[in-house]
């Protein structure tokens, strides 16, 4: 048994002292930072690709052509039954929801407001807040839409009318249609849902 | 021999000096209960990593797996509902007493030179158990956790330039999905954990290295931490586990109804501890600066003038720390001040309570219905909700019905129904009590009465003033009807000796109308209808009474038949050409004739000519919608325990009375002139007679 291993070896040794910096020591260090850098870089650099995925994946997303109805989901509701008076009316909107690995079929996706202008043109809005995505409900007694979370409100034509929300309430477009064909006064009512970013000014399609 | 084991064990750990220097810090100035708050914060932490593992062995982050998994450890494991209670209490706790050591931190000076790094790893820490809260709050995927979340990830789109890109990574897309529970689950239970593990070991070491900050060295002599502090620190610790406890004994941690993006929710609010920023957001001059403004840099602002204060003091002295003192009281005051106006605001907030109820409400129906003989079908619990009747039926009836027709004087959920300011006089029969023994005895001995309310009708005011004009109407008068001149036998009808004619007649409608839950299941099916309580002793007479005109007195020889057809058998929806002019009574009442009946009152075999009441076709109710409806009003659900909202007839009477000419309506109150969940789609020009 020599001194040395007898020696308290959990102790650390004087840099300065027994390790003169030696040519080789700075080839040696130099490596081994390398090395080290990539033993975290490389796996980081992975989980952090997958963890942006849904940012990645977005980009991804196309739509496949079609009819003049493609991406428009046809309402339980006709024409005729939205009321004459300009009384609006919710609709569950219903469709097919892709969510990861699952597709839902025929499921709620959202609800909507439809209004009748006088002229007989149906307006459609989206009843989420685009303050910050709660649900706008229409209150009788006020005449307007209302907002419970952070009190925005809105009138008929779905304009602001305080300093809340960002912007007025998302109208959604909508084509009439006879048995699936697009038609000029039509029964069938048929809408493209979008959803769009909360709390901008701009509608931007999310 | 024990000492020769500890003497081995500490040669290869070093035990001793590790215990030695754990438990053995000066404490001059003795210990003192204002030290408490450090370690009960370090109790709560562990209570919620014990409990938090625990709930994670049952846990399941999917959108179809998330609530059912809750509601399985809530209501069906053993000990479920505490250990949820205990963490979600103990959630609460960490919140409230991480903001007490901070206060007492501010005013003993401990963030001054040289602890400022071990104030700032603080601050770390409290972002990280603020990240938990928030990332727990949706992990349940209720209505409520669901709502405000989703406001929370909104604010966070708001942070200028990544904002979106923000949200996008935090939700795993652009909308809420299975991958928004298994990233905010990752979140919850490892990433944030595992950080607030590494900066709690730092904030402790360093910590260690300056040792305590010692508010009044004088107080009394010095001593160390084993066992004077650790005494005070395990009381204290106790008493936060009492008051854990028994909040989760007591009051227990809700669970609302299933997320459902289609099912919107008017009470969205984040955790109370959140309500001062809530409520700050509401501001109207605070939104007219942007939502950025309210929600990102005020709060950002805050935050950075806390982390300053080590600065704030090294720059100003102790006017710098007056200072700081001063903004912490000031800023817990005014949380204190905006938490109890958002309390109090909601408190008095007749629709926001409503929507609190009504959320409630379908939390105990879907937990009733998920605990029920099928338990969670694949397809969720919102699917469940979805296909109940007795949750859908209500809805329903508010939407399409409800603008004549009243369901206990309501609107079916609970709500009186309002025009222009007013409670709005019904223009048909309340159907609170549809095919009930009351209803039909109603119709029998008082025919006028129980279809009064039509007298209401536009249509009924136009016919009267056109018939007093001298012209030639054909409608339907409750007063003026064969029916009427029939059931105005009043005085024979309950005469003694009719007594148990009419009783018989009474429950064999009754029994024809067959309402109650009708289970699938087959042999619950005759358990249900014993359950519904039919005297089959009297069907035979009643039957006679209906068919043969078995009555005594002036009734003498007449009998329902002698006008009604089908009595006693299945009912059919024969066409125009085969109807006699008078109503069917065929299963009058049933599933089966309801559901025709909405599709076609006007047909021959209902009230034909005279009828009011607008046909449904499937374009406005669908076979579904249509299906819900009609088990709702006939009964036939899954029985349930959940409170039906509160008859309101007498309310309604009191107001619009029965006499709609020259009365004065009551001015709505706050909470009746509440937001409607839908308006109702028939065009008030329909005016539909009563049943």
């Amino acid at each position: 048994m020599s001194d040395k291993e007898t020696s308290d070896v959990s102790a650390p040794v004087d840099k300065h002292e027994n390790h003169p910096s030696t040519r080789r020591n700075i080839l040696v260090e130099g490596l081994t930072a390398i090395l080290s850098f990539l033993l975290v870089a490389v796996p980081s650099t992975l989980g952090g690709i997958f963890f942006l995925d849904p940012i990645l994946r977005r980009n991804k997303a196309g739509s496949a052509g079609g009819g003049e109805l493609e991406g428009f989901i046809k309402l339980a509701i006709t024409s005729d039954s939205v009321p004459e008076d300009g009384t609006p009316v919710a609709v569950t909107v219903q469709s097919d929801l892709d969510d990861a690995w699952n597709r839902f079929k025929d499921v709620p996706v959202g609800s909507i407001w439809l209004r009748k202008n006088p002229d007989g043109r149906i307006l459609v809005f989206n009843s989420v807040c685009p303050h910050l995505g709660c649900s706008v409900d229409y209150r009788r007694n006020e005449g307007d839409f209302f907002c419970p979370c952070h009190t925005s409100s809105f009138d008929l034509d779905g304009q602001k009318t305080n300093e809340v929300p960002p912007r007025a309430m998302d109208t959604l477009e909508l084509l009439t249609a006879t048995n699936g064909a697009v038609s000029e006064g039509g029964q069938e009512l048929w809408v493209k849902y979008q959803n769009f970013r909360r709390a901008t000014a701009e509608k931007i399609v999310i | 021999m024990l000492n020769a084991l500890v003497k081995w064990f500490d040669d290869r750990t070093g035990i001793k000096d590790l215990m030695n220097e754990a438990l053995y810090e000066r404490v001059p100035g003795g210990a003192r209960w204002r030290y408490v708050w450090g370690s009960t914060l370090v109790f709560t932490f562990t209570l919620q990593v014990i409990t938090g593992f625990m709930l994670w062995t049952a846990y399941s982050p999917s959108t179809r797996t998330a609530w059912e998994s809750v509601y399985y450890i809530q209501n069906e494991m053993t000990l479920g509902f505490l250990i949820r209670g205990i963490h979600h209490f103990a959630a609460q706790a960490m919140v409230v007493l991480m903001a007490i050591h901070l206060v007492q931190v501010v005013i003993d000076g401990a963030y001054k030179a040289p602890r400022e790094l071990n104030f700032w790893l603080g601050i770390v820490l409290l972002k990280i158990v603020l990240g938990l809260s928030l990332t727990g709050y949706l992990l349940p995927w209720d209505q409520k956790g669901y709502y405000a979340t989703q406001v929370t990830t909104n604010i966070m789109s708001a942070t200028p330039v990544v904002g979106g890109e923000v949200q996008t990574l935090a939700q795993g897309g652009t909308e809420y999905g299975h991958l928004t529970l298994t990233r905010f689950f990752a979140m919850h239970a490892g990433i944030l954990p595992a950080l607030l593990v590494a900066f709690l070991a730092l904030h402790i070491y360093v910590f260690r290295r300056h040792g305590l900050t010692v508010h009044d060295e004088k107080h009394a002599p010095e001593t160390t931490f084993w066992p004077d502090q650790v005494l005070k620190d395990a009381v204290a610790c106790l008493a936060v586990l009492a008051v854990v406890l028994l909040l989760a004994l007591f009051k227990g941690a809700e669970l609302s109804a299933p997320a459902d993006p289609a099912v919107k929710f008017d009470a969205a609010r984040p955790e109370w501890y959140f309500l001062f920023l809530f409520r700050f957001l509401r501001f109207h001059a605070v939104e007219s600066l942007g939502l950025t403004f309210g929600a990102i840099i005020v709060p950002g602002i805050i935050m950075g003038i806390i982390a300053l204060m080590p600065l704030t003091h090294k720059f100003l002295g102790e006017f710098g720390h007056t200072v700081n003192k001063a903004f912490i009281w000031l800023l817990g005051a005014a949380i204190v001040v905006l938490t109890a106006m958002a309390f109090i605001e909601d408190a008095n907030d007749k629709p926001h309570q409503a929507a609190l109820a009504e959320a409630h409400r379908e939390g105990q129906r879907t937990i009733e219905l998920a605990s029920g003989p099928d338990k969670i079908p694949v397809d969720g619990a919102v699917a469940l909700l979805r296909r109940d009747p007795f949750a859908q039926g209500a809805r329903l009836f508010a939407k399409h019905c409800s603008s004549c027709h009243r369901y206990n004087g309501h609107d079916g959920r609970g709500t009186m129904v309002v025009d222009n300011n007013v409670i709005a006089a019904p223009t048909a029969a309340d159907l609170g009590n549809f095919g009930s023994r009351e209803w039909m005895k109603s119709i029998i001995v008082d025919f006028p009465g129980h279809l009064s309310a039509v007298k209401n009708a536009k249509w009924f005011k136009d016919a009267k003033a056109e018939e007093a004009a001298g012209n030639e109407v054909e409608y339907f008068d409750p007063d003026n009807s064969e029916m009427a001149d029939w059931s105005g036998n009043v005085e024979a009808l309950t005469s003694a000796e009719n007594a148990d004619n009419l009783k018989a007649l009474v429950e064999y409608l009754y029994s024809e109308a067959g309402h109650g839950y009708k289970p699938a299941d087959e042999d619950v099916t005759a358990d249900a209808a014993d359950a519904n309580g039919v005297n089959t002793e009297l069907l035979a007479v009643g039957k006679a009474v209906a068919t043969e005109g078995a009555w005594a007195g002036d009734l003498n020889g007449t009998s329902c038949s002698d006008c009604h057809s089908g009595i006693g058998e299945e009912f059919v929806a024969f066409s125009d050409d085969d109807a006699t002019g008078y109503p069917t009574l065929a299963k009058y009442a049933s599933a089966e004739w309801l559901a025709d009946f909405i599709r076609n009152p006007g047909a021959g075999r209902h009230y034909g000519a005279r009828n009011r009441m607008k046909a449904y076709p499937a374009e406005q109710i669908s076979d579904e919608e249509l299906s819900l409806l009609v088990r709702w009003l006939t009964g036939d659900y899954l029985p349930t325990k959940v409170e039906d909202y509160p008859n309101r007839l007498e309310e309604l009477a009191a107001t619009v009375g029965q006499q709609p000419e020259g009365s004065q309506p009551k001015e709505v109150s706050a909470d009746d002139a509440a937001t409607e969940e839908s308006a109702t789609t028939e065009p008030a020009a329909a005016d539909p007679a009563g049943e």
